[in-house]
């Protein structure tokens, strides 16, 4: 194959963006952009200096691409991509996967006898276990620990990490600007050739992960919240997954996950930092464009269907207490989004609506805030308060306030200072997000994944049009009983 | 054997690259990479010092129109007495909130909040520091605010009133968060009752007045006190001139810390058990460390690298982790402080049933650091490690800023930085062992858990129970948040 043959596309995307008003400054965001034959894109933000580059990839797919009974899959798979390949972490790849064979068929069996019957065969289950062990020790000699986590530290891997939300997976390392190669080599090998080694340990480290969670004040309640306000869309379950599809995934289902979603079309990379954009993209070609082009993946079907119904809830445990209204919001992109999130804008923060009342005049909590976060598919509004116990202070009272303030958007909308300031402050905070590099690419990362990350210009642009008029105008649209949850939780040492 | 499989592939891949591309890469030990100079930023060209003596370092940065500055001031909780704990918290909310002679707290944050702008402060043990972010357009307004809140807070009532009701309600929930119990309990257990480790009761907190805020802030906030760092998108000559306005104004005053005790108790060894109805045992095992200015902190920080602190490369996590799926989050931390010895743990978070297991496995890497010497292939990690991320220090250049005005406000010799590379090569094999004998102490082991008793103390099959098999059982009564005193 020569690569000079192959049809590129090599597009430079150089933006100046010129900050409204007199006397201000201009800033500069410049993303290149390289896509390979195989559909995997590349963007590249050089920024000459300390010679370090973040080097980030991004597949388009969470736990909002999982079903019931495979729940917390992206986040399994995100934990296997450290378990070595085919290649890394074995010192006997056939050796090693003949063991593997054998662990897999018994843990089949096990899983049968223990998820598939109401009285399984204790006896026999023990017995398999007892094999898997003696197996599992067998393998271990074949096995070189975390490889491809001690070869990214012992060549200054720093910011080594990676996390899985709903939407998007990414894995993250920043290197010296001479070993970059190193990252392209060690990614394109687990996108290609992954191997899913000691998979039931690792199941039992992510239980573990869950109990941290579940162990967190509030944890419980605020998961129930979330699943009662997505009712049917995936966004229902968290990223976490059900303890129960932890127990009983197999090994099957993650294969079959990493097969459709870990293929280079259905990913990019971002490298931030001191490098020279031409070598990185001879490299990219030479790792990432090896790799086949996988089948195209099925956008996520079910949406988030009308709720027509008033949702309440009410949860005691540890932590503090809450009120909590959540209302769904369309998802990003849509043209009442920069309205909805410069409403969060003015209702948050220290100066910010909620706070000013809620909180300094009327006393009733001491902390006020709301969010907008539309998401990928379906979108929340909410509003979180903790109420001031030494008050005396009644839920529904707090609950009452948070009306009274909606109300009065509904009514006469927003002030002309209010409105310029969180335009001011949701630009300024863009400005602020192009300092570190991490973030850089982060942001810039994901941004691609949804819309490109030319969104990000565009959003900007979006919001500085909207009104007062349209802020009253999508609070009198959402903000109403029939597309709203109130979640009311209060503190109590039982559990 | 695996060096011959590998130089074959790599051989196989030079000679048929062309076509085999397809699905075969080779080692990354394989890999060349070119050679790479870095020469770390030197504190020296960046120090200012101004009027009346208020030092800086400072650096041009014009690549974002933004600047950031930060006062980081030599003072903290640790200058707090006992009987108004929690004026820190006080003064972390309020130094802004409470407004200043000419401006009330209100219109600062709208101000800030219309340009854009953020501004902060937080009051750590030993420093304390506002930091304040700007358009480089909003500079000068910035300035004034910033100054006129080191030099003039009037920490109004209202300020007062709603921060002691924050704090006292945040108060409430500070036993129900395991891990925030188990590290606040396992220092208490290492320093005893001392500064370190106060807490503010309802009591404390509502003892604090604005008197005690104004003495506090005239005590402490003066130029010579104070440290800026600073970077962002201005003249660095033209910027010393607008602060000199600003310190030539503000004067010195004579300052004496109160001395306090370095003398800890020696707590008994033994098991410290914490009762929480959760589902797994949150975990400390460990004792006093040492301070980072100590000769040997380098070599410290290889071996616990090698022992719990790198991660994934590291023994606990490989042992405890990912051979046995025990925990999500385990390893060993030195922790540090300045004046005083840090902290030297082990920690793990497991399910109840396994966690004298756990223990019994982290004491285990306790005591093989201490007994072998690590091998090749661990140092070559670690000392790697070390050298090769060391230009990641830099990568902000408002961090470096901050960093060496710490160096500075701590004593620290200002070529830290410039050494840091040799004093890691300088680490051997025996020095490793060396610092974990002189470093890890298992006969004086504090095992602290928080968890649920009974099955923690039952165990399973690897470990069956009762903890005592690990030391005395010591159990540890938590205090009511609000009065401090023990509830039943």
């Amino acid at each position: 194959m020569n690569f000079k043959k192959l049809m590129t596309v090599f597009l430079t995307g150089f933006f100046l963006l010129v900050l409204a008003g007199p006397g201000r400054a201009q800033v500069q965001l410049e993303v290149k952009e390289h896509v390979l034959p195989n559909g995997m894109k590349i963007l590249m933000i050089p920024k000459p200096g300390v010679p370090r580059v973040v080097c980030h990839i991004y597949y388009k797919v969470g736990s909002i691409n999982e079903r019931p009974g495979t729940t917390g899959s992206a986040h399994i798979h995100e934990h296997l991509m450290f378990k070595g390949t085919k290649m890394m972490g074995v010192t006997d790849y056939a050796a090693d996967e003949a063991l593997n064979r054998q662990i897999d068929d018994l843990m089949n069996k096990i899983y049968r006898e223990k998820y598939w019957k109401r009285d399984g065969d204790q006896a026999k289950i023990a017995d398999w276990q007892k094999q898997v062990d003696e197996l599992a020790k067998a393998e271990k000699k074949y096995i070189i620990k975390d490889d491809l986590w001690g070869t990214y530290m012992k060549n200054g891997g720093t910011g080594l990490n990676a996390s899985t939300s709903d939407e998007v997976t990414g894995y993250y390392v920043t290197l010296p600007s001479n070993k970059v190669e190193l990252q392209m080599l060690l990614e394109a090998d687990r996108m290609m050739n992954a191997y899913f080694r000691e998979f039931y340990s690792e199941k039992d480290v992510i239980m573990e992960e869950r109990r941290l969670s579940e162990n967190q004040p509030g944890y419980y309640f605020n998961e129930q919240v979330r699943a009662a306000f997505y009712a049917a869309s995936p966004y229902h379950w968290d990223v976490i997954g059900w303890m129960d599809d932890l127990k009983k995934v197999t090994k099957e289902d993650l294969i079959e996950f990493h097969n459709k979603y870990y293929v280079p079309n259905n990913a990019i990379a971002i490298y931030v930092g001191d490098f020279k954009p031409e070598a990185v993209v001879a490299l990219a070609e030479k790792y990432f464009g090896a790799i086949p082009q996988g089948a195209e993946v099925e956008p996520v079907r079910t949406g988030e269907p009308p709720q027509y119904s008033e949702k309440r809830m009410y949860g005691q445990g540890p932590g503090m207490p809450s009120v909590q209204l959540w209302f769904h919001i369309p998802p990003d992109g849509d043209q009442d989004i920069p309205a909805l999130n410069l409403l969060a804008s003015i209702l948050s923060g220290e100066t910010g609506r909620l706070n000013k009342s809620l909180v300094k005049e009327k006393d009733l909590a001491i902390r006020a805030m709301a969010m907008s976060r539309p998401q990928w598919y379906a979108g929340a509004f909410t509003f979180n308060i903790v109420p001031k116990l030494q008050k005396g202070a009644k839920p529904e009272e707090v609950e009452k306030a948070v009306w009274e303030e909606i109300d009065k958007v509904k009514a006469d909308g927003v002030t002309p200072e209010e409105l310029q300031k969180a335009k001011n402050k949701t630009e300024a905070s863009f400005i602020r997000s192009l300092e570190s590099p991490m973030f850089l690419a982060m942001r810039v990362g994901r941004a691609e994944l949804n819309r490109g990350w030319r969104s990000l210009l565009t959003d900007l642009e979006d919001m500085k049009k909207v009104t007062s008029d349209d802020i009253k105008k999508v609070a009198a649209k959402y903000f109403v009983k029939d597309n709203s949850l109130v979640a009311i939780y209060s503190r109590s040492q039982g559990r | 054997m695996k060096k011959t499989i590998i130089l074959i592939f790599g051989f196989l891949f030079l000679f048929s690259a062309a076509s085999l591309l397809t699905a075969q890469v080779t080692r990354p030990e394989n890999l060349k990479f070119p050679p790479l100079q870095f020469e770390p930023p030197q504190p020296a060209s960046f120090r200012l010092v101004m009027a009346n003596g208020l030092r800086g370092y400072i650096q041009e940065q014009r690549s974002l129109p933004m600047v950031n500055i930060s006062a980081i001031i030599n003072t903290g909780s640790l200058y707090v007495p006992k009987d108004k704990a929690g004026l820190e918290a006080i003064l972390s909310e309020c130094l802004i909130k409470g407004g200043t002679k000419t401006r009330t707290g209100s219109a600062i944050e709208d101000r800030l909040d219309f340009l854009g702008g953020t501004i902060n402060f937080s009051v750590g043990e030993r420093t304390a520091t506002l930091s304040l972010s700007v358009l480089s357009k909003d500079l000068d307004e910035g300035l004034d605010i910033f100054f006129d809140l080191l030099m003039n807070p009037e920490f109004r009532e209202d300020s007062l009133k709603l921060a002691k009701g924050k704090i006292i309600e945040q108060m409430r929930g500070i036993n129900d968060n395991p891990s925030l119990v188990l590290s606040r309990e396992f220092e208490k257990v290492l320093y005893g009752d001392c500064p370190l480790t106060y807490e503010a009761t309802k009591a404390t907190v509502e003892a604090v007045n604005q008197a005690d805020l104004k003495a506090f802030h005239r005590k402490y906030f003066f130029p010579k006190n104070i440290i800026l760092a600073g970077a962002g998108d201005f003249n660095r000559n033209q910027l010393k001139t607008k602060i000199n306005k600003y310190a030539s104004k503000w004067a010195n005053q004579p300052l004496n810390f109160p001395s306090i005790s370095r003398n800890f108790p020696q707590p008994e060894p033994g098991v410290y058990f914490i009762q929480k109805k959760i589902n797994q045992g949150y975990i400390n095992i460990g004792h006093l460390g040492l301070e980072d200015t100590n000769p040997d902190y380098f070599a410290v920080q290889v071996m616990n690298f090698i022992l719990g602190g790198g991660s994934f490369t590291s023994r606990i996590t490989s042992k405890v982790r990912s051979d046995e799926g025990l925990a999500y989050n385990c390893g060993s931390r030195f922790t540090y402080r300045w004046g005083f010895p840090g902290t030297m743990a082990g920690y793990v978070q497991t399910k109840s049933s396994t966690v004298g297991y756990a223990i019994s496995l982290i004491l285990k890497e306790f005591d093989r650091i201490r007994q072998e010497p690590v091998s090749e292939a661990e140092m070559e990690t670690a000392v790697n490690y070390f050298l090769e991320s060391f230009a990641d220090f830099f990568q902000s250049p408002a961090r470096t800023m901050i960093n060496f005005a710490n160096l500075e406000m701590q004593g620290k010799p200002m070529n830290y930085y410039t050494t840091y590379r040799d004093k890691i090569k300088a680490v051997t094999k025996d020095k490793v062992m060396e610092a974990a004998k002189k470093y890890i102490h298992p006969d004086k082991m504090v095992i602290m858990i928080v968890g649920d008793y009974e099955p923690c103390n039952q165990g399973s099959d690897k470990f069956p129970g009762p903890l005592d098999r690990l030391g005395k059982v010591h159990r540890v009564k938590l205090l009511d948040p609000l009065t401090g005193q023990l509830v039943e």
